[in-house]
Protein backbone atom coordinates (compact mmCIF):
# COMPACT_ATOMS: atom_id res chain seq x y z
CA UNK A 1 0.00 0.00 0.00
CA UNK A 2 1.13 3.37 -0.78
CA UNK A 3 0.23 4.87 2.27
CA UNK A 4 2.99 2.61 3.88
CA UNK A 5 5.96 3.27 1.29
CA UNK A 6 8.55 4.49 3.28
CA UNK A 7 9.72 7.28 0.31
CA UNK A 8 5.95 8.87 1.16
CA UNK A 9 5.50 8.82 4.68
CA UNK A 10 9.09 10.75 4.96
CA UNK A 11 7.66 12.86 2.40
CA UNK A 12 4.59 13.03 4.16
CA UNK A 13 6.98 13.67 7.90
CA UNK A 14 8.83 16.56 5.57
CA UNK A 15 5.45 18.25 4.64
CA UNK A 16 3.02 17.71 8.22
CA UNK A 17 5.62 16.73 10.48
CA UNK A 18 3.75 12.93 11.18
CA UNK A 19 6.36 11.83 14.26
CA UNK A 20 7.77 8.13 13.88
CA UNK A 21 5.22 7.86 16.69
CA UNK A 22 2.11 7.93 14.67
CA UNK A 23 3.59 4.27 12.84
CA UNK A 24 4.14 3.01 16.21
CA UNK A 25 0.66 3.97 17.35
CA UNK A 26 -0.76 2.42 14.10
CA UNK A 27 -2.49 5.76 13.36
CA UNK A 28 -1.73 7.99 10.77
CA UNK A 29 -2.72 11.21 9.80
CA UNK A 30 -2.48 13.24 6.44
CA UNK A 31 -3.82 16.33 4.73
CA UNK A 32 -4.56 18.28 8.15
CA UNK A 33 -5.49 21.52 7.47
CA UNK A 34 -7.42 24.65 9.35
CA UNK A 35 -9.31 26.90 7.22
CA UNK A 36 -8.27 30.35 7.40
CA UNK A 37 -10.74 32.27 9.68
CA UNK A 38 -11.69 36.06 9.15
CA UNK A 39 -10.03 38.53 11.04
CA UNK A 40 -11.16 38.55 14.69
CA UNK A 41 -13.08 35.02 14.76
CA UNK A 42 -12.66 33.38 17.74
CA UNK A 43 -13.99 29.52 16.25
CA UNK A 44 -11.84 27.56 13.65
CA UNK A 45 -11.99 24.35 12.48
CA UNK A 46 -9.78 22.00 11.44
CA UNK A 47 -9.76 18.85 8.85
CA UNK A 48 -7.48 15.79 8.33
CA UNK A 49 -7.35 12.37 6.94
CA UNK A 50 -7.33 9.66 9.76
CA UNK A 51 -6.30 6.20 9.13
CA UNK A 52 -5.88 3.23 11.66
CA UNK A 53 -2.83 0.81 10.83
CA UNK A 54 -4.26 -1.70 13.25
CA UNK A 55 -6.58 -4.38 13.68
CA UNK A 56 -8.04 -2.79 16.61
CA UNK A 57 -10.16 -0.19 17.37
CA UNK A 58 -8.28 3.09 18.20
CA UNK A 59 -10.70 6.02 20.05
CA UNK A 60 -9.40 9.19 19.57
CA UNK A 61 -10.67 10.71 23.29
CA UNK A 62 -9.41 14.29 23.23
CA UNK A 63 -7.34 17.03 21.19
CA UNK A 64 -5.13 20.00 22.44
CA UNK A 65 -3.18 22.69 21.29
CA UNK A 66 -0.68 25.39 22.57
CA UNK A 67 -2.47 28.02 19.70
CA UNK A 68 -5.57 27.64 20.69
CA UNK A 69 -7.59 28.17 24.51
CA UNK A 70 -9.75 25.22 23.48
CA UNK A 71 -10.08 22.16 20.98
CA UNK A 72 -13.09 20.42 20.99
CA UNK A 73 -14.00 17.39 18.71
CA UNK A 74 -17.56 17.98 16.89
CA UNK A 75 -19.56 16.74 14.14
CA UNK A 76 -21.60 18.83 12.01
CA UNK A 77 -24.95 17.19 12.01
CA UNK A 78 -28.48 17.91 10.06
CA UNK A 79 -31.86 17.19 12.13
CA UNK A 80 -34.94 18.62 10.76
CA UNK A 81 -33.53 20.25 7.71
CA UNK A 82 -31.27 22.31 10.47
CA UNK A 83 -27.64 21.92 10.80
CA UNK A 84 -25.78 21.94 14.34
CA UNK A 85 -22.93 20.72 15.92
CA UNK A 86 -22.81 17.45 18.44
CA UNK A 87 -19.90 17.42 20.81
CA UNK A 88 -18.68 13.63 20.75
CA UNK A 89 -16.37 12.59 23.91
CA UNK A 90 -14.63 10.17 21.43
CA UNK A 91 -14.46 8.97 18.13
CA UNK A 92 -13.62 5.60 17.09
CA UNK A 93 -11.31 4.55 13.89
CA UNK A 94 -12.41 0.64 13.01
CA UNK A 95 -9.85 -1.81 12.61
CA UNK A 96 -7.81 -0.83 9.27
CA UNK A 97 -10.60 1.83 9.28
CA UNK A 98 -9.86 5.84 7.56
CA UNK A 99 -11.96 8.43 8.82
CA UNK A 100 -11.88 12.28 7.04
CA UNK A 101 -12.68 15.06 9.03
CA UNK A 102 -14.27 17.21 6.54
CA UNK A 103 -16.05 20.03 6.01
CA UNK A 104 -19.66 19.79 7.35
CA UNK A 105 -18.97 16.72 8.74
CA UNK A 106 -16.14 15.56 11.34
CA UNK A 107 -13.97 18.75 12.59
CA UNK A 108 -12.02 19.63 15.29
CA UNK A 109 -13.46 22.86 16.69
CA UNK A 110 -10.66 25.27 17.19
CA UNK A 111 -10.99 28.05 19.84
CA UNK A 112 -9.56 30.91 20.47
CA UNK A 113 -6.51 31.49 18.87
CA UNK A 114 -3.46 32.69 20.99
CA UNK A 115 -2.16 35.09 17.60
CA UNK A 116 -3.91 35.70 14.20
CA UNK A 117 -3.30 32.64 12.14
CA UNK A 118 -3.48 33.42 8.24
CA UNK A 119 -2.99 31.19 5.35
CA UNK A 120 0.46 29.35 5.03
CA UNK A 121 0.49 29.26 9.46
CA UNK A 122 2.04 25.86 10.91
CA UNK A 123 -0.49 25.00 14.24
CA UNK A 124 0.61 21.71 16.15
CA UNK A 125 -2.53 19.95 17.53
CA UNK A 126 -1.68 16.61 20.08
CA UNK A 127 -4.43 14.06 19.21
CA UNK A 128 -5.03 12.21 22.27
CA UNK A 129 -5.81 8.26 21.95
CA UNK A 130 -7.33 5.94 24.57
CA UNK A 131 -4.25 4.11 26.21
CA UNK A 132 -2.54 7.63 27.03
CA UNK A 133 -1.15 7.60 23.12
CA UNK A 134 -0.17 11.43 22.09
CA UNK A 135 0.21 12.26 18.49
CA UNK A 136 1.18 15.70 17.69
CA UNK A 137 0.54 16.81 13.82
CA UNK A 138 1.28 19.64 12.16
CA UNK A 139 -2.30 21.07 10.68
CA UNK A 140 -1.30 24.28 7.88
CA UNK A 141 -3.38 26.45 7.62
CA UNK A 142 -5.06 27.69 4.40
CA UNK A 143 -7.65 29.35 2.79
CA UNK B 1 -36.50 -17.91 -23.84
CA UNK B 2 -36.32 -18.99 -19.91
CA UNK B 3 -38.20 -17.50 -16.91
CA UNK B 4 -35.49 -15.05 -15.63
CA UNK B 5 -34.97 -13.65 -18.66
CA UNK B 6 -38.48 -13.17 -19.90
CA UNK B 7 -38.82 -11.38 -16.60
CA UNK B 8 -36.12 -9.21 -17.59
CA UNK B 9 -37.24 -8.48 -20.77
CA UNK B 10 -40.67 -7.24 -19.34
CA UNK B 11 -38.91 -5.39 -16.58
CA UNK B 12 -36.51 -3.46 -19.21
CA UNK B 13 -39.82 -2.98 -21.87
CA UNK B 14 -41.37 -1.44 -18.65
CA UNK B 15 -38.88 0.52 -17.82
CA UNK B 16 -38.46 1.94 -21.21
CA UNK B 17 -42.26 2.69 -21.75
CA UNK B 18 -42.30 4.61 -18.40
CA UNK B 19 -39.23 6.47 -19.05
CA UNK B 20 -40.73 7.15 -22.98
CA UNK B 21 -44.23 8.26 -21.09
CA UNK B 22 -42.33 10.01 -18.48
CA UNK B 23 -40.30 12.07 -21.55
CA UNK B 24 -43.70 13.13 -23.04
CA UNK B 25 -45.43 14.53 -20.36
CA UNK B 26 -41.98 16.04 -19.26
CA UNK B 27 -42.34 17.50 -22.78
CA UNK B 28 -45.69 18.22 -22.01
CA UNK B 29 -44.91 20.33 -19.22
CA UNK B 30 -42.26 22.09 -20.76
CA UNK B 31 -44.88 23.41 -23.27
CA UNK B 32 -47.29 24.69 -21.08
CA UNK B 33 -45.04 26.16 -18.18
CA UNK B 34 -41.86 27.64 -20.39
CA UNK B 35 -38.91 26.48 -19.97
CA UNK B 36 -38.87 26.49 -16.18
CA UNK B 37 -39.96 23.00 -16.28
CA UNK B 38 -36.69 22.21 -17.57
CA UNK B 39 -35.12 23.50 -14.32
CA UNK B 40 -37.71 21.07 -11.90
CA UNK B 41 -37.09 19.03 -9.99
CA UNK B 42 -33.07 19.10 -9.41
CA UNK B 43 -31.00 17.96 -6.67
CA UNK B 44 -28.72 21.45 -6.48
CA UNK B 45 -32.14 24.07 -6.61
CA UNK B 46 -35.54 23.71 -6.28
CA UNK B 47 -37.39 26.48 -8.19
CA UNK B 48 -40.99 27.45 -7.23
CA UNK B 49 -43.05 27.31 -9.54
CA UNK B 50 -45.11 30.21 -8.34
CA UNK B 51 -42.76 32.46 -7.05
CA UNK B 52 -43.94 33.55 -3.80
CA UNK B 53 -43.89 38.20 -3.14
CA UNK B 54 -42.13 38.58 0.72
CA UNK B 55 -44.04 40.97 2.55
CA UNK B 56 -42.60 43.44 4.87
CA UNK B 57 -39.75 42.87 7.39
CA UNK B 58 -37.31 45.74 8.60
CA UNK B 59 -33.54 44.43 9.37
CA UNK B 60 -29.98 46.62 9.75
CA UNK B 61 -27.20 46.12 7.50
CA UNK B 62 -23.39 45.71 8.25
CA UNK B 63 -23.19 49.90 8.11
CA UNK B 64 -26.14 50.05 10.22
CA UNK B 65 -28.35 51.31 7.97
CA UNK B 66 -31.78 50.31 6.89
CA UNK B 67 -31.52 46.27 4.96
CA UNK B 68 -35.66 45.86 4.60
CA UNK B 69 -38.04 44.78 1.55
CA UNK B 70 -36.64 47.55 -0.52
CA UNK B 71 -33.00 46.31 -0.24
CA UNK B 72 -34.51 42.90 -2.05
CA UNK B 73 -35.84 44.85 -4.96
CA UNK B 74 -34.04 45.69 -8.43
CA UNK B 75 -31.24 42.80 -7.39
CA UNK B 76 -31.40 39.23 -7.26
CA UNK B 77 -30.18 38.34 -3.90
CA UNK B 78 -28.72 34.97 -2.50
CA UNK B 79 -29.60 35.12 1.09
CA UNK B 80 -28.00 32.79 3.32
CA UNK B 81 -28.60 32.62 7.61
CA UNK B 82 -26.18 31.83 10.10
CA UNK B 83 -23.93 33.32 12.78
CA UNK B 84 -20.12 34.11 13.00
CA UNK B 85 -19.77 31.51 15.52
CA UNK B 86 -20.47 29.19 13.50
CA UNK B 87 -16.76 27.55 12.38
CA UNK B 88 -17.56 24.76 9.69
CA UNK B 89 -20.75 25.29 7.80
CA UNK B 90 -20.50 28.84 7.62
CA UNK B 91 -17.50 29.46 6.02
CA UNK B 92 -17.79 26.79 4.05
CA UNK B 93 -20.87 27.85 2.58
CA UNK B 94 -19.98 30.99 1.75
CA UNK B 95 -16.45 30.38 0.40
CA UNK B 96 -18.57 28.56 -1.92
CA UNK B 97 -21.33 31.55 -2.55
CA UNK B 98 -18.29 33.99 -2.95
CA UNK B 99 -16.42 31.77 -5.77
CA UNK B 100 -20.13 30.83 -7.28
CA UNK B 101 -20.13 35.20 -7.20
CA UNK B 102 -17.06 35.34 -9.31
CA UNK B 103 -18.31 32.45 -12.05
CA UNK B 104 -21.11 34.81 -12.43
CA UNK B 105 -18.72 38.20 -12.63
CA UNK B 106 -16.94 36.34 -15.20
CA UNK B 107 -20.26 36.05 -17.37
CA UNK B 108 -21.50 38.59 -19.65
CA UNK B 109 -24.28 39.74 -18.21
CA UNK B 110 -22.07 39.94 -14.94
CA UNK B 111 -22.87 40.32 -11.77
CA UNK B 112 -24.19 44.09 -11.16
CA UNK B 113 -27.60 42.51 -10.70
CA UNK B 114 -26.81 40.48 -7.85
CA UNK B 115 -26.16 40.58 -4.27
CA UNK B 116 -25.08 38.07 -1.28
CA UNK B 117 -26.79 38.23 2.01
CA UNK B 118 -25.52 36.79 5.15
CA UNK B 119 -28.25 37.25 7.83
CA UNK B 120 -27.09 36.55 11.36
CA UNK B 121 -29.72 34.79 13.03
CA UNK B 122 -27.38 35.63 16.38
CA UNK B 123 -27.57 39.32 16.74
CA UNK B 124 -26.69 38.45 20.57
CA UNK B 125 -23.10 38.39 19.31
CA UNK B 126 -23.30 39.66 15.65
CA UNK B 127 -22.45 43.55 15.74
CA UNK B 128 -22.77 45.04 12.58
CA UNK B 129 -18.86 45.86 12.87
CA UNK B 130 -18.73 42.16 13.19
CA UNK B 131 -20.25 41.12 10.97
CA UNK B 132 -18.64 43.59 8.42
CA UNK B 133 -15.42 42.29 8.85
CA UNK B 134 -16.89 38.70 8.69
CA UNK B 135 -18.84 39.23 5.62
CA UNK B 136 -16.24 41.00 3.71
CA UNK B 137 -13.06 38.43 4.39
CA UNK B 138 -15.04 36.08 1.68
CA UNK B 139 -16.34 38.91 -0.41
CA UNK B 140 -15.91 42.99 -0.72
CA UNK B 141 -19.75 42.96 -2.05
CA UNK B 142 -21.20 40.45 0.66
CA UNK B 143 -23.40 42.54 2.81
CA UNK B 144 -24.14 40.89 6.34
CA UNK B 145 -27.50 41.87 8.03
CA UNK B 146 -28.75 41.21 11.24
CA UNK B 147 -31.76 42.57 13.58
CA UNK B 148 -34.25 42.03 16.36
CA UNK B 149 -35.42 38.39 16.66
CA UNK B 150 -39.03 39.10 15.74
CA UNK B 151 -37.68 40.39 12.32
CA UNK B 152 -35.47 38.09 11.29
CA UNK B 153 -38.05 35.37 12.46
CA UNK B 154 -40.51 37.37 9.89
CA UNK B 155 -37.89 37.23 7.22
CA UNK B 156 -36.78 33.48 7.85
CA UNK B 157 -40.38 32.52 8.37
CA UNK B 158 -41.75 33.65 4.82
CA UNK B 159 -38.74 31.92 3.27
CA UNK B 160 -39.48 28.82 5.11
CA UNK B 161 -35.63 28.97 6.88
CA UNK B 162 -35.54 27.27 10.17
CA UNK B 163 -33.28 27.81 12.74
CA UNK B 164 -33.08 27.86 16.50
CA UNK B 165 -30.70 29.87 18.91
CA UNK B 166 -30.16 28.05 21.65
CA UNK B 167 -28.77 30.54 24.67
CA UNK B 168 -28.11 29.33 27.54
CA UNK B 169 -27.30 31.34 30.35
CA UNK B 170 -23.61 31.22 31.59
CA UNK B 171 -22.58 29.45 28.77
CA UNK B 172 -20.81 31.79 25.81
CA UNK B 173 -20.79 29.14 23.02
CA UNK B 174 -23.96 28.32 23.01
CA UNK B 175 -25.25 26.32 20.14
CA UNK B 176 -27.12 27.64 17.17
CA UNK B 177 -28.78 25.48 14.73
CA UNK B 178 -29.62 27.05 11.25
CA UNK B 179 -30.90 25.27 7.98
CA UNK B 180 -27.89 25.62 5.27
CA UNK B 181 -30.14 26.28 2.59
CA UNK B 182 -29.37 29.39 0.52
CA UNK B 183 -32.76 31.00 -0.59
CA UNK B 184 -32.65 33.19 -3.71
CA UNK B 185 -35.36 36.17 -4.30
CA UNK B 186 -35.97 37.72 -7.21
CA UNK B 187 -35.77 41.21 -8.27
CA UNK B 188 -39.33 41.74 -7.29
CA UNK B 189 -38.40 40.91 -4.13
CA UNK B 190 -40.21 37.42 -4.62
CA UNK B 191 -39.15 33.98 -2.71
CA UNK B 192 -37.75 32.40 -6.11
CA UNK B 193 -36.04 29.39 -5.97
CA UNK B 194 -33.93 27.37 -3.10
CA UNK B 195 -30.29 25.89 -3.44
CA UNK B 196 -29.95 22.79 -1.43
CA UNK B 197 -26.85 21.48 0.03
CA UNK B 198 -24.17 20.42 -0.52
CA UNK B 199 -23.22 23.61 -1.95
CA UNK B 200 -20.86 23.57 -5.23
CA UNK B 201 -20.32 26.86 -6.68
CA UNK B 202 -20.56 25.60 -10.31
CA UNK B 203 -23.68 24.49 -9.97
CA UNK B 204 -25.18 26.86 -8.26
CA UNK B 205 -23.94 29.85 -10.39
CA UNK B 206 -24.54 27.64 -13.59
CA UNK B 207 -28.42 27.61 -12.19
CA UNK B 208 -28.60 30.88 -11.63
CA UNK B 209 -27.51 32.18 -15.27
CA UNK B 210 -30.41 30.03 -16.43
CA UNK B 211 -32.84 31.39 -14.15
CA UNK B 212 -31.95 35.23 -14.77
CA UNK B 213 -31.86 34.36 -18.47
CA UNK B 214 -35.43 32.83 -18.22
CA UNK B 215 -36.51 35.78 -15.99
CA UNK B 216 -35.47 38.42 -18.37
CA UNK B 217 -37.19 36.44 -21.23
CA UNK B 218 -40.42 36.28 -19.21
CA UNK B 219 -40.11 40.24 -18.22
CA UNK B 220 -39.25 41.15 -22.28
Amino acid sequence: MRWRDPVFVCLISALSVVPAASEEAGVSVRDAWIREAPPGMTMMAGYMKMRNNTSRPQFLVAASSSGFESVMMHRTVVRGGMAGMAHLSQIELAPNGSLIFAPGGYHLMLMTPKRTLRAGDPVVINLEFRGGLVLPVTFAVRK
Amino acid sequence: MNTVSLKFSIMVTTVALAAMLAGVWLAEIYRQHDSRAMLLPDRVMTLFPEPKPLTAFALTDDKNRVFDLASLKGKWSFLFFGFTHCPDVCPTTLAVLARARDNIASNKVGAEDIQFVFISVDPNRDSASKLRQYVEYFDKSFVGVTGDNAQIGNLAGQLGATYQVAITPGLENYPVYHTTAVFLVDPRARSHAVFTPPHDAEAISKRFKVVRELEAGNAT
